[in-house]
């Protein structure tokens, strides 16, 4: 019996689950999923908060983290106009949805929408790096904020712009429980992409323009090609879960989409850990389940000093803060990688060396 | 076998330990307000005073041994925040009525509230929540916003205006009543200067005001809150504007004063639906009170009424033995003229018209504090349900 992991194969080297246990751990986590909705309810008024919704939030910002991640981890290109270009995605959603097209159509197009607006503002990225691209894409994000807020015939303005629920055929997805079918397996899809995508000969390109752009150059990478589709993936995905987004909550203003939501993407992916595709889950589910269950003292405490819930919630911001400041200290690689810490502990618990 | 027994025998343990929680009748009542957004600086007070009418009443125990349970939850002014926490308050509390914030979210909110049928009181006085055939379940209890505009301009009209200007902040809550106002200052044969924009976060409003002094008003509609009102009344009178300015009923309190000081007398006045806190009228006492000592502003008597007109309504459902929605809807609809001792006007709602009330006060400043300049009164037409 091997004392380890041996791959005799390549294919076995590639695998995505490469042992039994880890598949194992997947089917579980897989039933696990499916029949979270249906105890979802109890679970709910057990917890004192709605659970089901905020686990739909979670696989819608799933899609748009590994989006993020993408350009950022993988690439190496720093965007700050992701939340705008989950905006874009919205928009387009909502405004198509508004003019009669289905669901199935409307959702793609948000996402080529946001991956157009996305590859035009990727165009600086050839000759910036760093804080300049930073700064680059922020002006992206202060101009299409500017365009969603005043561009009022087509978006609404800052009165908003309601937008149906998601229908295939004659079924609605007009529920938090059925929409968690739609949002998990898009979810599943864009994981699935993600990883499928960093094992290919353009994921190897994206992490070759990261780790040494001359020397990529060098060995044929075409440095603009690979950069301009990475933020053209990377919008596609992050539109997609605009799209998704309107469809949910069912209404779009203008004022989610700001700076504010493309630094929270780029925190998910920095807490969650860069360059991993566990790593955009993890910190997804950190960034949109912390604020949520810190919500929980605070209403407790309503209870017992009414008074002072004035001052507690906006307490509630402050604790976030410190918690994901602390989280950065003490695990700067993210959530990814402390995962495999400790898996790795237990691997050889109690005979670790 | 034995961890089948031992699952059941939790599960009833579990059962056991909830069914108390189960069996004392609260009457959960959510709370979305702002406390950290950009009206958070009105939306304290407010969000106090809801806090503070639960316990009255439940000291008070009108509701024959039911108790409320006001769940308040901040939003901070967003929109999608506020859907989320409507799902919570829907699906987790089981509450059959809100106690709301602004006109933002009140509206977009609106198919949902009226699908689920919860009662949803907003602190938004949105002139097209006013009518029941569109919003069945959404009341307020100031008088609306378009009402008070329409009872500014004739003021303007009155003391002599020929001009007049609209300044507001680009969200629904400024935007919306805008229309009624010039449609009724059309009507009384003002002349309508170029709108500007404020925002509700804004430290200077010098660009706005240097471009409205070349139209050089005599009359100005303010529809933000009290930091953003200061800043453009005292930039107002560093450029020497002789232009008087009319408030909607966020944008003036007992904190203009504090924050714009001298400018703000004989240049502010505001549209009132209730009294000032601490003013001479029955219904104060408590509510002062209840304050404990705390100089709170009149937003906290809105909720407070909000809170009152609200308490009034789930007595009447509960005598009819129809707790729910549409019971307390029902409710509502037979309140006439209800007197709120005196904190704001009586309060009327039919299954026609949800406009609480058509008269209100128009206040001033001398010496740092509010007094009453008029109290005016707005014919109650049909013509102007819903808008």
């Amino acid at each position: 019996m091997p004392c380890g992991l041996f791959f005799e194969t390549y294919q076995k080297d590639e695998s995505i689950f490469p042992t039994l246990w880890l598949r194992v751990w997947m089917i579980a986590l897989g039933i696990g999923l499916l029949v979270f909705p249906f105890v979802a309810q109890p679970i709910s008024d057990w917890m004192g908060m709605n659970t089901l919704n905020m686990v739909n939030l979670i696989f819608i910002y799933i899609v748009g983290a590994h989006g993020l991640n993408l350009l950022t981890g993988y690439t190496g290109q720093i965007s700050l106009g992701h939340g705008a270009f989950m905006g874009v995605g919205a928009y387009t959603a909502g405004i198509l949805a508004n003019m009669g097209w289905p669901f199935w159509l409307a959702l793609p197009m948000a996402g080529f929408m946001s991956a157009a607006v996305g590859m035009i503002f990727g165009i600086p990225s050839l000759r910036l790096r760093g804080l300049y691209l930073a700064i680059a894409t922020l002006a992206a994000q202060f101009i299409l904020d500017y365009a969603m807020r005043n561009w009022s015939s087509l978006t609404g303005g800052s009165s908003g712009l309601l937008v149906p629920s998601a229908s295939i055929g004659d079924f609605t997805f007009d529920s938090d429980f059925k929409f968690y079918f739609l949002a998990l397996a898009i979810a599943i899809l864009a994981t699935l992409y993600l990883k499928n995508i960093t094992r290919t000969r353009t994921g190897r390109a994206f992490v070759a323009v990261r780790d040494r752009y001359l020397s990529a150059e060098v060995i044929g990478v075409n440095l603009f090609k690979y950069r301009i589709m990475s933020f053209g993936i990377s919008s596609f995905m992050v539109g997609i879960s605009g799209g998704l987004w309107a469809y949910y909550i069912t209404i779009i203003s203008d004022e989610h989409f700001t700076m504010w939501l493309s630094v929270q993407y780029l925190a998910m992916i920095i807490v969650g850990g860069l360059g991993s595709v566990l790593g955009s889950i993890y910190g997804v589910v950190f960034m949109v389940a912390l604020p949520e269950l810190l919500r929980l003292p605070a209403e407790a405490l309503t209870n017992v000093y009414p008074d002072i819930f004035v001052i507690f919630s906006s307490l509630r911001e402050m604790v976030f803060g410190v918690i994901v400041i602390i989280f950065l200290i003490f695990e700067p690689d993210g959530l990814a990688a402390r995962w495999h810490t400790v898996r790795a502990y237990w691997k050889l618990w109690p005979f670790s060396y | 076998m034995q961890r089948k027994l031992l699952v059941t025998a939790l599960a009833v343990a579990l059962c056991l330990a909830f069914t108390p929680m189960a069996m004392a009748k609260d009457i959960k009542v959510g709370g979305i307000f702002d406390i950290t957004g950009p009206t958070g600086a009105v939306g304290k007070d407010y969000a106090a005073g809801a806090v503070a009418g639960e316990k009255y009443w439940n000291q008070k125990s009108v509701l024959g041994g039911d108790m409320l349970k006001l769940i308040p939850n901040d939003y901070a002014y967003k929109i999608p925040e506020a859907v989320n926490l409507y799902k919570k308050y829907k699906d987790v509390d089981r509450v059959f009525v809100i106690q709301g914030w602004g006109t933002g979210d009140t509206n977009a909110l609106r198919p949902l509230v009226n699908k689920d049928k919860i009662v949803f009181f907003s602190a938004s006085y949105d002139g097209n929540l006013t009518d029941p055939k569109k919003n069945p379940y959404n009341f307020f209890i100031g008088t609306s916003y378009s009402t008070a505009i329409r009872l500014a301009m004739t003021y303007a009209k009155d003391m002599g205006a020929k001009k007049v200007v609209f300044i507001y902040p680009d969200h629904p809550y400024g935007k919306n009543p805008i229309p009624a106002g010039k449609d009724y200052a059309k009507k009384l044969g003002l002349q309508i200067g170029p709108d500007e924009i404020v925002n509700l976060r804004a430290i200077d409003a010098t660009s706005q005001l240097l471009n409205m002094k070349k139209f050089d008003p005599d009359f100005a509609w303010i529809g933000g809150t009290t930091p953003s009102t200061a800043v453009i009344i005292k930039d107002a009178a560093k450029h020497g504007l002789r232009t008087k300015f009319m408030i909607n009923c966020w944008g003036f309190d007992e904190n203009l004063s504090r924050l714009a000081g001298k400018a703000a007398e004989g240049r502010a006045f505001g549209m009132l639906p209730v009294a000032p806190f601490g003013a001479n009228v029955p219904g104060m006492k408590d509510v002062v009170a209840s304050a404990g000592g705390k100089p709170y502003t009149l937003h906290y008597v809105k909720s407070w009424v909000s809170m009152m007109v609200m308490v009034e309504g789930l007595k009447k459902a509960k005598a009819a033995g129809k707790l729910n929605g549409p019971g307390l809807r029902a409710a509502l609809e037979t309140l006439k003229d209800f007197n709120t001792g005196g904190l704001c006007a009586p309060i009327t709602y039919t299954s026609t018209d949800h406009r609480p009330n058509t008269t209100m006060a128009i206040g001033g400043i001398k010496d740092g504090k509010i007094y009453l300049v008029k109290d005016v009164n707005f014919p109650r037409q049909k013509a102007y349900i819903g808008w």
